[in-house]
């Protein structure tokens, strides 16, 4: 009695893993294999030392986040408090493309509110998002990086990946409070999704 | 008396098990279809139970296990396979419902707080959930596999006609009712 069972139970499985395995290639919100989505880095970033050439963007104070802030110095990240991005938010380098946000989050909370402007860089599926995004950061002299803040680390990524791909760690920084912070200090939050192209916003 | 026919209140359990196998069903299709269509938060979610630090494997569960679920799902409901589909969910409800208590019992000491009033994400494709809800929701689930797997006739998904519809009394042969 066993054995069929047995039989039919492995085979069942075994379908089931042959077709989730076709679902997930053809789907495009797949997931690739072969890609470690989650790298841990604690290598120090790359000309550090330039990040701190621009204190106004390295935490003076603790603002409650400290779990975030070591999070992401041990992975030898520069970190932007709200203060500091809003300040690079209102610099008018901003409207040169000179200083640029990267909203590292999927299209639907995209859509639901981003800080305007802001480039959109879905880390989970960057293919679509690096061709616009990579030159935008080549020009740029600052790139803050954000997702939703606290425990999300998809900024933290997306910075790694950006610095990876040949961008200048000095000039990236991640918001570590990320949307979250900056809905509740109610500062400006623009919606709808991705057109592709960097609009800086009011 | 027919011994071939089951009593009134077999055919009440048996209609009984249908639709708990049925309810089983929709509830795997809801919760495999619900990770499938956002397989990176379920990527997320899994990350956090520390399963393996073999990247490939963990994307591979994350991408295959919530389409067999939904597969899982789609053979509760329509009766194939039935006894292996249900084998193949208590092969993943029980090592699922160990990492999970392990985890709640982590956040438990962690936070310092009773374990029942544990809660969070356990991607199961609900949200967030009390822990000791979760657990008893995958009990019932883990007990009707079981029941799918070991019962009599456990290969049907719908009891025959003579189970439905009671047992026919006594037919007179053919050449019996001319005269």
């Amino acid at each position: 009695m066993i054995k069929p069972i047995l039989i039919e139970g492995f085979l069942v499985a075994l379908v089931g893993l042959t077709l989730a395995l076709g679902a997930n290639a053809i789907s495009p919100r797949g997931l690739s294999l072969s890609r470690n989505y989650f790298p841990e880095s604690s290598e120090p970033t790359k000309g550090a030392g330039g990040g701190r050439n621009q204190p106004s963007l390295q935490p003076s104070h603790p603002d409650g986040t400290n779990g975030v802030r070591d999070r992401l110095l041990a992975k030898g990240l520069q970190i932007a408090d709200a203060l500091a991005a809003k300040a690079a938010f209102d610099d008018p380098l901003r409207l040169q493309g000179l200083v640029i946000f990267i909203d590292a989050r999927g299209d639907e909370a995209y859509a639901g509110g981003h800080i305007p402007g802001s480039l959109q860089l879905d880390y989970y599926h960057p293919e679509k998002y690096l061709p616009i995004v990579l030159p935008a950061c080549t020009v740029a002299q600052r790139i803050i990086v954000y997702c939703n803040g606290g425990e999300c680390e998809d900024s933290e990524f997306s910075a790694l990946m950006l610095r990876d791909a040949g961008v200048a760690a000095e000039k990236i920084f991640v918001f570590g409070g990320g949307i979250v912070e900056w809905r509740q200090r109610e500062w400006p939050v623009a919606t709808g999704s991705s057109d592709g192209a960097a609009n800086p916003g009011p | 008396m027919n011994n071939s026919s089951p009593p009134c209140r077999w055919r009440s359990v048996n209609w009984l098990l249908l639709l708990l196998q049925w309810a089983l069903g929709a509830h795997f299709l809801w919760m495999g279809i619900s990770k499938a269509l956002d397989p990176v938060t379920f990527l997320k979610l899994l990350r956090q139970y520390e399963l393996t630090h073999n990247y490939i494997l963990l994307n591979g569960i994350a991408a295959t296990l919530p389409w067999l679920e939904a597969l899982c799902g789609l053979l509760l409901l329509t009766g194939i396979a039935l006894r292996g589909t249900a084998l193949v969910c208590l092969a993943m409800l029980i090592p699922f419902t160990l990492v999970v208590v392990a985890h709640a019992r982590g956040l438990s000491t962690q936070l310092h707080i009773p374990f029942c009033a544990v809660r969070f994400n356990c991607g199961c494709g609900a949200g967030e959930v009390w822990i000791c809800r979760k657990i008893l929701e995958n009990s019932v689930q883990m007990i009707l596999t079981g029941i799918i797997i070991w019962r009599p006739g456990g290969r049907r998904a719908v009891p025959p006609a003579t189970e439905i519809s009671g047992p026919v009394q006594n037919p007179k042969p053919d050449s019996l009712k001319e005269g």
